[in-house]
């Protein structure tokens, strides 16, 4: 562990004259950062890291130090408002949260007895740690449909690592991992589930190696013993070229395969079809740099992988984490000191057993959309999100009168943005949940105030897999805003589920809590929970798959009609599957590479963040502008066959010249119309969300590699695509 | 006597630019202005593949200032610990600085007319802390203050 110095708490509360300091977990993201915050006159001055956090150690990053400026932001909405004009004329009526919460279970209801449960969908975007609560009211509702980001974020993770050896597969920074292999995921910017940034930096500079797969180069990347610099969507042909190598070499653990995996020979006869030249011709990758690859990640332990959601946003979703776990298993490097580890929680209910899964009756688990189509993520309480826009469009396979977004801007996240928006102004009734009012709030019939974790109680990290539990203490009232999960309790009761809630919702975090033998107000008292630490508990116990085994060959895959090994499948936007559009729109599209400061679709409207990424930018490579006729800084047209956005050119050597990277989640919460600008540089416009450019067993839309051109902007697109700008 | 600086490994920042938020909610420069900046590199190497590395810029508290030297108004001084001040109170807007400055960390606000640069947080030093920047808000612990003895890691005893 690096030394390293902070300031000193106490002397801060007396040179600031602060009056108390509130030690709290912070969710500027998915959460998961300890930290201290620092309030004055009963207004919160200042955020800071919590030096005794084993997450982040002190550390932060720009969005929780500006988690004050997004609480107390002026255009936060801080009660509940409904819609009074049409759709998106931005015209709204303050009410009470009985108001809103009456009409809103009125219309639950009325629909549930009209149309089913089923046509009530329930919605969250990256989960802000209410998914339970809201998989909770929707199971106990009758409703199938949860609408989440979880057919192409985590989601894959968890059920890819469930059906293979039983749970997620954590880096276990804290034991010093030799070798790091960060595949589509750059930790130190984006938001990885479990550890963050600090602890991999620390790992590195405690002598860890570094093998990086990722088509952009990135400071990881430029640091890394091995950077493979892969054509985008090939994942799958790396990661099994490189257990081809493996294999051939025999670097793998010889113990765990004969002891503890299923499916070995036939594993064997699937990557002997990826010779390293073949892979090489896939990928892109050089041949000996597949093969260095392999070797170092095979030969160094403990070794774990990095991985995060640009691989699961890809057709090739549940293979690509499956080839990864592939990657940990047969290396030797599950469940071991360093390596990755299936940690567990404390003796809790857990996000299972609170979103009361068990709950939802069989005849209306199967009316799930898209659950017989995209078996995998059906069998995980996940839907595909075109499936919703379809049955709100064309009432097939049965109609979805209700949508309730709670902290989620499908309009701006979801592929298809023109489709989403066409969706969202003909469903009958919606609401949203959030901090402000969004291009997709803008659609709602009422909107509800929510508040930030710095006005809630909660019992941090619950849904996450590295064993550790941290409360999250309510330090101010923003308005009459209100926590997710206090907003559903509300709810419950009001649509006759009240028996299944709490009068208040403290009861339900102690009944969490309740296997622990402690309460939330005990809880408080402490700094911290962790589960118990135990290694290679698959010695003793095996794995818990269907075969006790880490299953190389999924029989759960299997028997839902899968390939039960990982295959390589083009992307089906690519220049390799339609060379025909290739002609017309030559350069591969990526799409998502994360900006310090943004959470997806937030933080735009806070300066702090904003000035960080005034505008939109879509890198380019030096050769490829000249010869578009490009130059740094100028403003863009990105064409795909379904549309056009504007973004500004960052010209960058670290890209291929066949490959552009545009920036996505982008709107402009300064423009007052209520559009806010979301259809200017929205990469969503561009991107195909049709069942064919999804993975078959996730559901997980491809939105990632597509296909592109790229021009300067006239000022007649200007005119099109911004309006006239001053 | 003590010299203060901030050391910054450059070598193991990440870009994340949490400096910068932290600098800006402690000193509160405005939109647009940075006291310190973190910018991209991309140096080829000698076997002819890229480089990318981040660099900080920043008030480098140099020890004989030309700003100071240039300053028209007296408005920039060197304390005897080696940090040099600029009292925006005392600027009189000439941006002589601005172009004596080597490093480019002198940046100017046209609304108020007046230069603006990194002071150090020499009002968290003088009491005891560390600046904003340095004060272990960095993942990659890649900033220091230099020339600081170590303060005390206090205990946090209001909890809720």
């Amino acid at each position: 562990m690096t030394d390293f110095r902070h300031s000193n708490a106490p002397l801060e509360m007396e040179v600031y004259g602060y009056d108390r300091v509130v030690k709290s977990h912070c969710r500027g993201c998915h959460g998961g950062c300890g930290v201290l915050v620092y309030v004055k006159d009963g207004r919160v001055e200042k955020v800071t890291g919590d030096p005794d956090c084993p997450i982040n150690h002190g550390t932060m990053c720009s969005k929780g130090l500006a988690a004050p400026r997004i609480a107390y932001h002026p255009d936060r909405l801080t009660h509940p408002v409904r819609r009074v004009g049409p759709k998106a004329s931005g015209k709204w009526e303050r009410i009470t949260w009985d108001e809103a919460l009456d009409t809103v279970a009125e219309r639950i209801l009325a629909y549930k007895e009209k149309h089913g449960a089923e046509s009530v969908v329930m919605g969250y975007g990256t989960g802000r740690e209410n998914e339970a609560a809201i998989y909770r009211f929707a199971n106990y509702l009758g409703s199938p449909n949860v609408l989440t980001a979880g057919h192409f974020c985590y989601g894959p993770r968890i059920a890819t690592t469930v059906i293979t050896c039983g749970s997620n597969p954590i880096a276990d920074y804290a034991n010093n991992p030799a070798c790091i292999m960060a595949w589509g995921n750059n930790i130190t910017i984006s938001n990885p589930d479990e550890y963050k940034g600090e602890c991999f930096s620390q790992a590195l500079n405690a002598g860890a190696k570094l093998i990086v797969v990722d088509p952009r180069l990135t400071r990881p990347a430029a640091r890394a013993d091995i950077w493979l610099q892969l054509r985008p969507g090939t994942d799958t042909a790396l990661a099994l070229g490189m257990l081809n190598v493996i294999v051939e070499e025999e670097l793998y653990d010889h113990e765990f395969v004969a002891n503890h995996v299923h499916g070995w020979e036939e594993f064997k006869a699937r990557v002997a079809e990826y010779p390293v030249a073949r892979t090489a011709e896939i990928t892109w990758v050089p041949e000996e740099k597949i093969r260095a690859a392999a070797r170092l990640f095979a030969t160094t332990k403990p070794g774990v992988v990095q991985w995060g959601v640009a691989i699961e946003q890809q057709v090739t979703c549940a293979d690509n984490n499956r080839a990864l776990l592939a990657l940990m298993g047969i290396t030797g490097n599950i469940d071991v000191p360093g390596g990755q580890m299936l940690f567990r929680q404390p003796p809790i209910r857990n996000v299972s057993q609170f979103g009361a899964h068990k709950a939802l009756p069989p005849e209306q688990a199967a009316k799930r959309l898209g659950g017989d189509h995209f078996r995998l993520a059906g069998n995980f309480g996940i839907i595909n999100p075109k499936y919703v826009w379809d049955a709100i469009l064309t009432e097939e396979p049965y109609p979805v009168k209700l949508l309730f977004f709670i902290s989620s801007n499908p309009l701006m996240t979801r592929a298809n943005a023109r489709e989403v928006h066409v969706a969202l102004e003909k469903v009958e009734f919606m609401a949203v949940a959030d901090f402000f009012i969004t291009p997709t709030a803008e659609l709602a019939d009422i909107v509800l105030p929510a508040a930030t974790w710095l006005e809630m109680d909660y019992i941090g990290d619950f849904w996450k897999r590295h064993g550790w539990l941290l409360p999250r203490r309510k330090v101010i009232q923003v308005g009459e805003c209100r926590s997710d999960h206090e907003m559903l309790n509300d709810l419950a009761h009001r649509v006759g589920q009240g028996e299944h809630w709490w009068d208040d919702f403290e009861q339900g975090l102690d009944w969490i809590l309740e296997p622990s033998g402690i309460t939330f107000q005990e809880f408080l008292k402490t700094d911290r929970l962790r589960g118990d630490v135990t290694y290679r508990k698959h010695e003793e116990r095996g794995f818990s798959t269907p075969t006790g085994k880490f299953e190389l060959y999924s029989t759960k895959l299997e028997e839902w009609g899968y390939d039960p090994l990982p295959q390589f499948r083009e992307p089906p936007m690519g220049p390799v599957s339609r060379p025909d559009l290739a002609a017309d729109f030559p350069y591969i599209l990526i799409t998502g590479a994360r900006q310090p400061g943004f959470f997806h679709t937030e933080n735009r409207q806070v300066p702090v963040l904003r000035e960080l990424h005034p505008d939109p930018e879509v890198e380019i490579h030096p050769d490829a502008a000249a010869r578009e006729g490009i130059s740094q800084g100028d403003w863009v047209v990105i064409e795909s066959p379904r549309g056009a956005i504007r973004q500004r050119a960052k010209l960058s050597e670290g890209l291929d010249p066949r490959v552009v990277s545009a920036q996505h989640a982008w709107w402009f919460p300064e423009k007052r119309d209520p559009g806010h600008g979301w259809d200017e540089s929205n990469v969503n416009i561009l991107i195909d969300n049709d069942y064919s450019n999804c993975d078959p067993a996730m559901g997980a839309t491809s939105v990632r590699t597509l296909l592109c051109r790229i021009r300067p902007e006239t000022d007649a697109d200007r005119d099109r695509l911004a309006g006239v700008q001053s | 006597m003590t010299r203060y600086d901030l050391g910054i490994d450059e070598d193991l920042c990440w870009g994340c630019k949490t400096c910068e938020v932290a600098c800006k909610t402690e000193n509160g420069a405005p939109y647009g202005i940075k006291l310190i900046a973190v910018g991209e590199e991309r140096p080829a190497l000698p076997d002819g593949s890229l480089s990318f590395v981040f660099r900080l810029s920043r008030c480098r508290h140099c020890e004989v200032p030309d700003c100071m030297e240039a300053c028209n108004f007296d408005a920039i001084e060197q304390r005897r610990d080696g940090i040099v001040v600029l009292d925006q109170a005392v600027c009189g807007g000439c941006e002589a600085c601005v172009t004596a400055c080597l490093y480019r960390a002198i940046t100017f606000d046209r609304a108020e007319r007046v230069a603006m640069k990194c002071n150090l947080c020499h009002h968290r030093i003088d009491q005891g802390l560390l600046p904003a920047c340095a004060d272990n808000v960095c993942q990659a612990h890649c900033i220091r203050l230099v020339g600081a003895a170590a303060s005390p890691e206090g205990e946090i005893h209001d909890r809720v």
